[in-house]
């Protein structure tokens, strides 16, 4: 018996690292997502030469794979004479910019919603599951797009209308987490000892849906890569000379038939980000639920 | 290379099995496919604003005259000739021999009923420049009209020998625009046999083209024009033999296409041409673009040279003058400005802007063209918020005013006269941002005389101000790729008008 506190302590800990290690899918996912988030941040060191710099003399070069091709630009060079490697390093900033920005606003707006729905049930789960199913009804590319034509395309129109459009997931699933949880016995007995509405949603509520949010919050930065890399490719997201992969699949298209890598490398880049999203989202929900998974 | 044709083949084939429809072209069977990017509204010639509406315009219909795209010579078509009775009034006497596709006689009604449905703005012909100039016309006999001008209009040959077809007045009475659009009916050498709107034309050659036009007879039997919008597809098309002729290639597909050694890759000047528009007079309120020396330091700091080369390479050349040298009153005899950076920091600084300033950048094509000058703005410390719009709302937003500075292009609708780009863009109209009376006052001397040498004089005053004061920054003139198949003769024209009537097969 007086080994118990101690087991009980570490079990969940340990337990939790080795599903973590065992998890092939988040290992690999986490693995590229922080490759990626590393050249984000040090873009400025590891990039070989300025993104923005143009050499007209020196337009489309080809990657060093190709016989044509030479050290001095390892992805070559776009119809600008831009190096391209630099381009994609710095794009990975953008692309994780309007990831992550999208997803903390429609994070804050669909939990906000959720919750309060969940929670409070009555109208104001009437209201709530009424926008959620508004939303739902519209097509977030086309509204995007519609959205962006009008306002004009630029980093923080993209990340604030793409904020606006993706917390419907969001709020489903804080909804449907606290209905759950608003019944639970420590929530009764915190209501019961007169614990705060504010208090109990904070400290007895949230902390008990955050693994479902970061799960939620993953595959939203998905989405939202994905959804700026076609405004991007056609032509309504981020504004060049900003290098975002989608605008680099954009502007490579004219010549896919002839040079090819112009297309393929920004698009193997974004389809390894989004994956990798992907993987470390299912991975999380994996390993912090395990008893849900399939 | 071998490997690379064989891949290249391999996609174009792939892609193309992927098309809705095959494709039953060439030689053999005597049937040109040609692709277009766009889908077309409407293929009556006066309710069409579209390039391709005006190429197959030029197929189906015929004017009273006819421009030899070589010389430059008006050549009388359905006339067979034609008289300046005084600076406001045209004779006109015509050929007797021509008959429309459907049978209709051709004759002095028609052209009456043409011009006069085409004068009255009730009927919203377009674009209204093409048809506003005239009052009416008149019947002098059965073979001979009368044309009076509102006021005196010298690019008037020019306009009828282009955009200004005649129409039968019996069956367009009958059938009206929506008619005429679906079953279009003219004198020219081709006759329409099928229209798939805004997806497909089909045209035979009309046996009883009247011999004496100086279009000439077809020589290819059919031609089939399909709308395919992505230039790709229409490569991967080309490749696999489903169309054999398409043009607008980029320049960078039109070098790797002709490497192949397959096609035939031709490439022409056109009569666009690109320019930097300012906000001189302040429409848009206070401004940098406002001082002249901004403006001469933003005209330093552009490499039209080197973008030329790069970038829009072809026949395309630097444009010193606001129009296209082979227009009628365009000299390039006016004020330039050599790239120079070091002179457009000194300028800048000069105006007080030592250390440059932003600037909101609008432009609705070549985007890559735009990058390029954004990188050479730059240099000389002027940084701009770029924002690439769609044709229309660029042209809405600079008609309101909206744009202190923007990037656009001009095609003058092929005219071969200065009054349809210089007048457009500095005369007090919605694109003008100068708004420059002494300029405004000689572009109206030139627009409105018809002394040649009046002319002349006037558009060069008004071009020399221009470039003076930098109110438009002309950049280069543009150019077109054209692509086809091994087996045809096809000859380009500086018009942008395709004339498939003159092609043959080899």
């Amino acid at each position: 018996m007086t080994n118990l506190p101690q087991t009980t302590s570490t079990l969940p800990v340990s337990g939790l690292k080795s599903r973590v290690l065992r998890h092939k899918g988040m290992m690999i996912g986490s693995t590229i997502v922080v490759f990626v988030v590393l050249l984000a941040l040090l873009a400025p060191l590891i990039a070989p030469h300025d993104p923005y710099q143009q050499d007209l003399l020196n337009r489309l070069k080809p990657p060093v794979w190709d016989p044509r091709g030479s050290w001095e630009h390892i992805f070559g060079t776009d119809h600008l004479g831009r190096d391209y490697l630099s381009r994609l390093i710095y794009g990975s900033r953008i692309s994780l910019l309007i990831g992550i920005g999208a997803a903390l606003i429609s994070g804050v707006i669909g939990t906000f919603l959720g919750v309060m729905a969940g929670y409070f049930g009555g109208r104001v789960d009437m209201v709530v599951t009424f926008l959620i199913t508004v939303r739902l009804s519209m097509p977030v590319v086309l509204v995007a797009l519609a959205v962006v034509a009008i306002v004009g395309g630029s980093l923080q129109v993209v990340i604030g209308v793409l904020g606006l459009l993706l917390w419907d997931r969001f709020a489903v699933v804080m909804r449907s987490s606290t209905l759950q949880i608003r019944s639970m016995d420590y929530v009764t007995a915190a209501r019961a000892v007169g614990c705060s509405t504010t208090r109990i949603l904070m400290t007895e509520v949230m902390p008990n849906v955050v693994n479902n949010l970061i799960v939620i919050a993953t595959l939203e930065i998905a989405h939202a890569i994905i959804l700026e890399a076609a405004l991007s490719f056609l032509g309504l997201g981020v504004q060049p000379p900003l290098p975002s992969w989608g605008l680099m699949v954009s502007e490579g298209k004219d010549m896919m038939l002839f040079e090819p890598w112009l297309i393929t490398i920004p698009g193997v880049a974004l389809f390894a980000l989004v994956l990798s999203v992907n993987l470390l989202g299912d991975g999380m929900r994996d390993v912090t639920a395990p008893e849900n998974r399939n | 290379m071998k490997n690379k044709n064989f891949v290249l083949s391999l996609i174009g084939a792939l892609a193309a099995t992927m098309m809705y429809s095959p494709a039953y072209a060439d030689k053999s069977s005597d049937t040109l496919n040609i692709a277009i990017d766009r889908e077309l509204e409407s293929i009556d010639n006066y309710y069409n604003t579209a390039r391709e509406g005006i190429v197959i315009s030029r197929m189906i219909w015929d004017g009273l005259l006819y421009r030899d795209p070589a010389t430059n010579e008006y050549i009388p078509n359905l006339a067979t000739s034609y008289e300046w009775i005084d600076s406001k009034t045209l004779q006109f006497d015509l050929r007797s021999d021509v008959n429309f596709h459907n049978g209709e006689k051709f004759d002095a009604d028609d052209v009456v009923f043409t011009m006069n449905y085409l004068a009255d703005p009730a009927n919203g012909a377009k674009p209204a420049r093409n048809v506003n100039w005239w009052s009416n016309a008149e019947k002098l006999g059965d073979y001979k009209v009368q044309l009076n001008l509102k006021t005196e209009f010298p690019a008037a040959l020019e306009f009828l020998s282009g955009p200004v077809v005649m129409y039968p007045n019996e069956y367009y009475g009958e059938v009206g625009p929506e008619g005429m659009a679906l079953n279009p009916v003219g004198t020219g050498p081709y006759m329409v046999t099928s229209v798939e709107p805004g997806k497909r034309y089909k045209f035979s050659k009309y046996a009883g083209y009247h011999s004496g036009s100086p279009k000439g007879s077809a020589s290819i039997g059919k031609i089939v024009i399909r709308t395919i919008a992505e230039s790709n597809t229409q490569l991967a098309e080309l490749f696999s033999g489903g169309i054999d002729w398409i043009w607008k290639v980029k320049p960078d597909q039109a070098q790797r296409v002709e490497a192949q050694g397959n096609f035939t890759v031709k490439n022409s000047s056109t009569m666009r041409i690109g320019y930097l528009n300012f906000d001189a007079s302040g429409r848009h309120g206070e401004n940098p673009m406002n001082d002249v020396r901004v403006r001469k330091a933003i005209a330093h700091s552009i490499n039209r040279e080197g973008i030329v080369e790069a970038l829009v390479q072809g026949e395309s050349i630097v444009v010193n003058s606001l129009c296209f040298p082979t227009q009628f009153g365009c000299t390039q005899d006016v004020a330039k400005y050599d790239y120079n950076p070091e002179k457009a920091k000194e300028l800048l600084a000069e105006a007080g802007y030592p250390n440059g300033f932003e600037t909101p950048f609008l432009a609705y094509r070549n985007r890559d063209y735009a990058e390029a000058m954004i990188n050479n703005l730059n240099a000389v410390g002027i940084t701009v918020k770029f924002t690439y719009l769609k044709y229309a709302a660029f042209r809405d937003k600079v008609q309101d005013g909206g744009s202190p500075f923007n990037f656009g292009t001009w095609g003058s609708y092929s005219i071969n006269d200065v009054s349809a780009i210089t007048s457009h863009f500095q005369r007090g109209g919605k694109d003008d941002y100068s708004r420059d009376s002494e300029v405004m006052e000689n572009l109206k001397t030139g627009d409105t005389s018809v002394d040649l040498a009046v002319r002349k004089d006037a558009y060069k005053k008004a071009l020399s101000r221009i470039a003076e004061e930098v109110f438009m920054f002309p950049l280069w003139s543009y150019n077109t790729n054209y692509a086809f198949s091994k087996d045809l003769n096809f000859n380009p024209t500086p018009d942008e008008i395709p004339r498939f009537f003159t092609a043959t097969w080899k």
